[in-house]
């Protein structure tokens, strides 16, 4: 029973709106790391030393320098207004104390309601600190003469290296849009689901869906659906094109890994929505559920907040959506690049969606025998 | 004039009506803004990751080495879960996500600290989540430098003597001064929410207009017969006087309720909402065009709360944005009201020092104002006129366009 899609809206959802949506994602972050934050200096000292630390920090790639500031009051201000994100503060005497061996102190004021670039000004600002300070050491090591070599592990005697696979720039581009992309294609297609079984019941005419059917639910739904699956995987592997050979995010598994993740994924998502409708049959209610449950994925799935450090029920919640699985999958295989053995379970759960509502499928066919619209 | 302030009465009172009356609409308007800013809160109220797994793969094996792990696992941010013979071993278990970072201490490491030379430690983490590296990267920093920090004073004997001090840093958090995760997500989200809920309704009411008006041979008969300007004008004063209450709980009780920074003066935040609601309302009134029934608002609006979320800077800076995108995000009211609302509540600012965020609400005000009457000039009212022409012809055809539209397709 396969059906001509003829209303243009859905074209427009289905090919042009979740195509555009990714690319503006990955387009808006196609820097991939955050630079040059907008901070302030306050330089009480402005001595030799001041300038020359400031000098340091203007070429530095972290932070930019836009102005300034002759006391803490007005960078405070700037802060307010949202001029600047930070700045860094050097007390009047910074040169006199580290001369004269009392340590000076210096302090960064960063304002962490803008969290990534926050990040990125504290690192940059403790990398100018850490550069001056091996500059004192050097050349006092130099004059009591001491080899070079040990200034370095006279200020830092242990010293920790970060080993990043699959993303060692940090960045923000492959991290973010591995999980935002697909969890953006996810939220459409649970609406469109929702929206093709609704209006099936809305109009009434579901008898005659169900009659065309042969009276058999599994195959109307399938009838309905696998159109609708196609056009969605084909979409489903444009962006996948978009993503990795693009943006080149990072793919370091053999590509049918993904490629075939994601008619499974488009699948499990319409599964998951038909489900809904199998609790709450009726239009409204099933699509308020599934645009509620695609907009929450975003949250819900632990992108950024990882799930031990969750409340256990939204972890749990984490874990009744589709859109999770796939994200692990994406972790496991093309980011971490690990045997398809790991990921096994979770190629299996997206199985479990697409075979699940079939097996629930009797209460739609009742509610179609039924059709009861309430406005 | 006087007939046009009546008109805008009449329009208030009965858009008024309509809200009220409509379960979908009071879903949007009041249950949505009462439940979402929690639901929110709630996910993300945990704030910061504790006792991330580690594995740790000692090929030193000396009482420093032992010294090291044992504070490590003694940091709030790590858990050491397992010892692991060699890195493959520790690999293994990290694919199996039994942790997400290992810790590998090579053999001279003790020598080489005790020698005077640096003693080095690797780090390997899951990039799938950035808070776990994050984690793992503080802890670690922590530990090498405190206990660098004794193994130091033997090795800068000399610059002490010197005399020369070294500089010493002092972070100070401003704002969000838990460094929390919520704390800076939400502060984002919550005028968000107002706005979606209101583009929603809005939709929502426009919906069930069309359908009556298909029932009805194109006409409302809920419609008051009204100007363009004072139909808008009207429903956009009841939108404000619904808001009123939504408005107050979610910028003003929700961060109350989860400990967000709350600095912004009560007065000033809702002053701030004042054209902000105004240019959600006319903008709402402008995307209804795209409505044909009730339902179709979350197909069409849902979606479009991810973009707005992303435009307007909570997880990529604004200033790194390519031009195009920043002007788009300029378009949207959420993205001035958001990032005024913002600096309020974080940094304690008042409404004279984010003028221009105050400022350019108003002119969206007037933007959004003007795109609405032209929709309702020009394209809505226009098609209800065709619909009703059509309607004296052939009484039924607008239902059977309704079926033909919905129906089998």
């Amino acid at each position: 029973m396969v059906q001509l899609v003829r209303r243009p809206m859905y074209f427009l959802m289905m090919v042009f709106v979740p195509i555009l949506g990714s690319w503006m994602l990955m387009d808006m972050m196609k820097d991939g790391v955050i630079r040059e934050v907008p901070v302030g200096v306050v330089d009480m000292d402005d001595s030799e030393l001041s300038r020359k630390l400031l000098r340091n920090m203007d070429a530095l790639q972290q932070v930019e320098i836009r102005r300034h500031y002759k006391d803490f009051t007005e960078a405070k201000r700037a802060v307010q207004r949202g001029d600047i994100m930070g700045f860094y503060y050097i007390p009047e005497d910074l040169q006199e104390r580290a001369l004269s061996g009392r340590s000076p102190e210096v302090s960064y004021y960063i304002n962490y309601s803008y969290y990534p670039p926050a990040s990125m000004q504290y690192k940059g600002f403790k990398t100018i600190s850490l550069l001056t300070n091996g500059g004192i050491v050097q050349t006092v090591l130099r004059t009591v003469g001491m080899p070079q070599h040990s200034a370095m592990a006279a200020l830092q005697p242990m010293v920790a290296h970060s080993h990043m696979p699959g993303n060692p720039w940090l960045n923000y581009n492959y991290y973010l849009n591995m999980s935002f992309v697909p969890c953006f294609f996810a939220l459409i297609i649970l609406m469109i689901t929702a929206f093709t079984l609704g209006t099936e019941l809305k109009s009434g005419l579901c008898r005659q869906w169900l009659a065309t059917a042969g009276d058999n639910m599994v195959l109307a739904l399938t009838g309905k659906l696998v159109p609708h699956a196609i056009l969605f995987t084909v979409v489903g592997w444009f962006i996948q094109w978009m993503m990795f050979s693009v943006y080149s995010l990072p793919l370091n598994c053999n590509p049918w890994h993904m490629l075939l993740a994601m008619p499974l994924f488009v699948m499990a998502n319409q599964g998951f929505a038909t489900l809904m409708f199998c609790f709450t049959p009726s239009f409204r209610l099933g699509s308020t559920l599934c645009t509620l449950m695609g907009m929450l994925s975003f949250s819900f799935c632990a992108f950024s907040m990882p799930e031990e450090a969750m409340y256990p029920w939204v972890a749990a919640i984490g874990y009744m959506v589709p859109m999770k699985y796939y994200f692990l999958i994406s972790i496991d295989q093309a980011l971490n690049g690990i045997g398809l053995y790991y990921s096994r379970v979770y190629y299996a759960m997206l199985g479990v969606f697409i075979v699940l509502p079939l097996v629930m499928s009797w209460r739609i066919k009742h509610e179609c025998l039924n059709p009861i619209y309430v406005p | 004039m006087k007939q046009w302030l009546l008109e805008i009465y009449r329009v208030w009172w009965r858009e008024f009506r309509l809200v009220l009356r409509d379960e979908g609409v009071v879903i949007f308007f009041f249950v949505l803004c009462a439940v979402y800013p929690i639901l929110y809160s709630l996910i993300y109220n945990t704030e910061v990751l504790r006792d991330e797994h580690i594995a740790v793969v000692d090929d030193c094996r000396t009482q420093l080495s032992r010294e090291l792990v044992r504070q490590l696992d003694a940091t709030p941010e790590v858990k050491v879960v397992s010892y692991a013979a060699n890195m493959q071993e520790a690999r293994e278990l990290m694919r199996r996500k039994e942790c997400y970072s290992i810790v590998h201490i090579p053999r001279d490491f003790s020598s080489s600290v005790s020698r005077g030379t640096q003693g080095h430690v690797s780090v390997y983490s899951d990039m799938g989540l950035m808070l776990r590296y994050k984690n793992m990267l503080m802890a670690i920093t922590e530990v090498t430098q405190s206990m660098g920090a004794r193994v130091q004073e033997d090795v800068l004997a000399p610059v002490s003597y010197g005399g020369v001090g070294l500089i010493e840093n002092r972070q100070v958090p401003i704002g969000n001064t838990a460094m929390g995760l919520a704390s800076a997500i939400l502060l984002f989200i919550l005028p968000l929410i107002i706005q979606q809920s209101m583009l929603l309704g809005i939709g929502m009411l426009h919906g069930g207009s069309i359908e009556r008006r298909r029932k009805n041979r194109g006409y409302d008969p809920m419609a008051e017969p009204a100007s363009v300007s004072s139909t808008i004008i009207g429903k956009m004063l009841c939108h404000q006087i619904v808001y009123v209450v939504p408005v107050v709980y979610v910028l003003h009780f929700t961060p109350m309720i989860f400990d967000f920074p709350q600095n912004a003066d009560l007065l000033q935040s809702v002053a701030l909402a004042v054209p902000f609601v105004i240019a959600v309302s006319f903008m709402g009134q402008t995307l209804q065009a795209f409505i044909n029934e009730r339902e179709s608002v979350f197909l069409m609006l849902a979606f479009t709360s991810v973009i707005f979320v992303f435009l307007v800077g909570v997880s990529w800076p604004r200033y790194q944005m390519s031009r195009f995108w920043y002007t788009i995000g300029d378009c949207v009211p959420s993205t001035w009201m958001s990032n005024g609302y913002v600096l309020m509540q974080s940094t304690g600012a008042s409404l004279n020092q984010i003028s221009h965020y105050f400022v350019m609400l108003w002119l969206q005000c007037g933007v959004f104002f003007v795109l609405a009457y032209c929709v309702e000039r020009f394209v809505s009212r226009p098609r209800y006129r065709r619909w009703q022409q059509k309607a004296e012809i052939d009484p039924d055809v607008l239902q059977r366009y309704d079926i033909v539209k919905n129906g089998v397709g």
